[in-house]
């Protein structure tokens, strides 16, 4: 019902227009929508449109950054503050683990999840599996998310999942995504899943949580 | 035929006692001399001296001078961090803060960083090989040096937020990249690969590549001709199948192509250049010899008929390789 309004906002953020996508969101928040429909009409429907374009001949990291952080600009802008966000659709641990100071593919796969509802923690780049785990044991995600780049760090990805079972967090599932680990199985690297682009995670942990908002 | 006759041969798609084979040793060539890594990318002597070992060891028709991507940088000024068994990243950048353009310095190859270890190392090894085997010296290439000065992240910010200091910055480093390219010929490189993983097209969109990166790619590849390099090699890691019809414009003789590119597509975009290319790099840590071998095969066979080829790995061979895989790459086109 609000697709005409929405289209400049949708528009912007396919676009990366991270100003045009800013003011767009003012002058609708002006007119009186609510945040709510602005994230379903608005950002839902570019997210859509984005992930239909991001095939694996078409995906870049420039345009999907460039979208990425103008609709974090836009949640700012509905959400000015961090507490006031939507009820999460459940928790995403991210990492690229010790040895890897690559974070751009972890970084983007942050602001997608966020943007489709999800809370994030994001453990950084560089990190050692043990943290990794004591966060998952913390936080209770649905699942870990590991961005390698490297293939060094391989072996301390085959790690996770039997570490983190051999704690009782069998629910937790692992995705693992990035130039290195994509070479891998799902299988021999002893993860669930194996994405080759940001949003083949985001479905997967879609099917996690019960489906897209 | 010796291995640079061989190479000299695939690159004109003329007839050769057999197919060139490059394993890409990089610092796989440390650990199977059992140097630590971070010694290897900061003494020239001692990675020459891992490289002509690798090269004993496995045969293969080529030796690299390559230290890792961020010989440049550190020379423009980014501090790194050294680990003793990584390569060393970047701990602060050099134009983190997009400060004054004009600030940057232009490093001389003779005096700033490592890089003029990496002139040593390929005056050793090419008075050690002579002509008789390809010595490949290394540059990145413009892409990949500007995220290397100031993050890839905030590079790709800066090329749609401030285009016209990008396009400065981009020029910055192709004079970096052509003065140190330079300065290895003159060391006695054949050639240096132009290695440039941030101009894939999962990276940046092929419109990108066009108008700002290729043209900078000609003018390193014609100066780099012009100063004597036998020719000229791109190496863009990841799926640059939406870029490779755009090499021969750039003057590239040998296009790398990494596992993710279907061979047929290569040789279908690119006719007429050699094409070296593509085993799954993680395959030498995880599969078997056999695997290795009927990969390679495979690929020989695909090629056996065009002609202007050298079986190689896609991308680096992982550091952790297993050397009995790389034998049996070697080993397919005896």
């Amino acid at each position: 019902m609000y697709s005409a309004l929405m289209q400049p906002l949708v528009q912007a953020l396919v676009d990366g227009d991270q100003a045009t996508a800013v003011a767009q969101t003012h002058q609708l928040q002006a007119a009186g929508l609510a945040r709510e429909a602005i994230i379903n009409a608005g950002i839902e429907v570019a997210m859509t449109q984005l992930d239909a374009r991001c095939t694996v001949e078409q995906f870049n990291l420039l345009e999907i950054m460039l979208a990425g952080r103008a609709v974090m600009s836009v949640m700012k802008v509905l959400y000015p503050s961090d507490a006031a966000m939507l009820p999460s659709q459940g928790t995403i641990i991210l990492a690229s683990l010790e040895g890897d100071v690559h974070d751009l593919g972890k970084n983007i796969l942050k602001m997608i999840l966020t943007a489709k509802g999800y809370r994030v923690v994001d453990c950084g780049k560089d990190c050692p599996v043990e943290r990794l785990i004591a966060t998952a044991r913390q936080e209770a995600p649905l699942a870990v998310g590991i961005s390698g780049l490297i293939t060094t760090v391989i072996p301390q990805v085959r790690q996770v999942r039997t570490k983190m079972h051999a704690l009782g967090l069998t629910q937790i599932k692992v995705m693992a995504g990035g130039a290195a680990l994509k070479q891998a199985t799902a299988a021999s690297l002893q993860v669930d899943f194996i994405g080759e682009t940001a949003f083949d995670c985001l479905h997967y942990v879609e099917t996690l949580s019960g489906g897209a908002l | 035929m010796n291995s640079l006759e061989r190479i000299h041969a695939a690159l004109h798609f003329q007839p050769h006692d057999r197919v060139p084979v490059i394993a890409q040793v990089f610092g796989h060539a440390a650990i199977l001399a059992g140097v630590d890594l971070k010694t290897y990318v900061q003494d020239g002597a001692v990675l020459a001296a891992c490289q002509r070992g690798a090269l004993a060891y496995y045969d293969y028709d080529a030796v690299f001078a390559l230290m890792d991507t961020s010989v440049e940088t550190e020379a423009v000024g980014s501090v790194l961090a050294y680990r003793t068994n990584a390569y060393p990243t970047v701990q602060t950048y050099v134009f983190a803060k997009r400060d004054d353009l004009a600030q940057l310095h232009l490093p001389d190859p003779q005096r700033d960083g490592r890089m003029p270890e990496l002139l040593k190392a390929i005056q050793i090894l090419r008075q050690a090989v002579g002509d008789e085997v390809l010595v490949v010296g290394c540059v990145v290439g413009p892409m990949t040096l500007v995220s290397q000065l100031m993050s890839l992240q905030e590079a790709l910010y800066l090329a749609i937020d401030a285009p016209e200091q990008f396009i400065q910055l981009l020029d910055f480093a192709t004079r970096v990249i052509i003065r140190f390219g330079l300065a290895q010929i003159e060391a006695g490189a054949h050639l240096p690969i132009i290695f440039d993983p941030a101009s894939c097209p999962e990276v940046i969109p092929v419109g990108f590549f066009r108008e700002l990166i290729l043209p900078r790619l000609k003018t390193i590849v014609s100066t780099f001709t012009q100063a004597g390099a036998i020719c000229n090699w791109l190496h863009v890691a990841g799926n640059a199948t939406t870029i490779l019809p755009f090499y021969p414009e750039a003057g590239v003789a040998i296009a790398n192509f990494d596992f993710c590119v279907d061979p047929a597509r290569a040789m279908q975009a690119l006719p007429q250049t050699c094409l070296d290319g593509n085993l799954k790099p993680l395959a030498f840590v995880d599969a078997s010899p056999a695997f290795i071998a009927d990969e390679a095969t495979h690929l020989l066979q695909h090629f056996a008929q065009r002609g202007g080829f050298i079986l190689s790995s896609g991308c680096e061979i992982p550091l952790e390789a297993r050397p009995e895989n790389i034998t049996a790459l070697v080993q397919a086109v005896r």
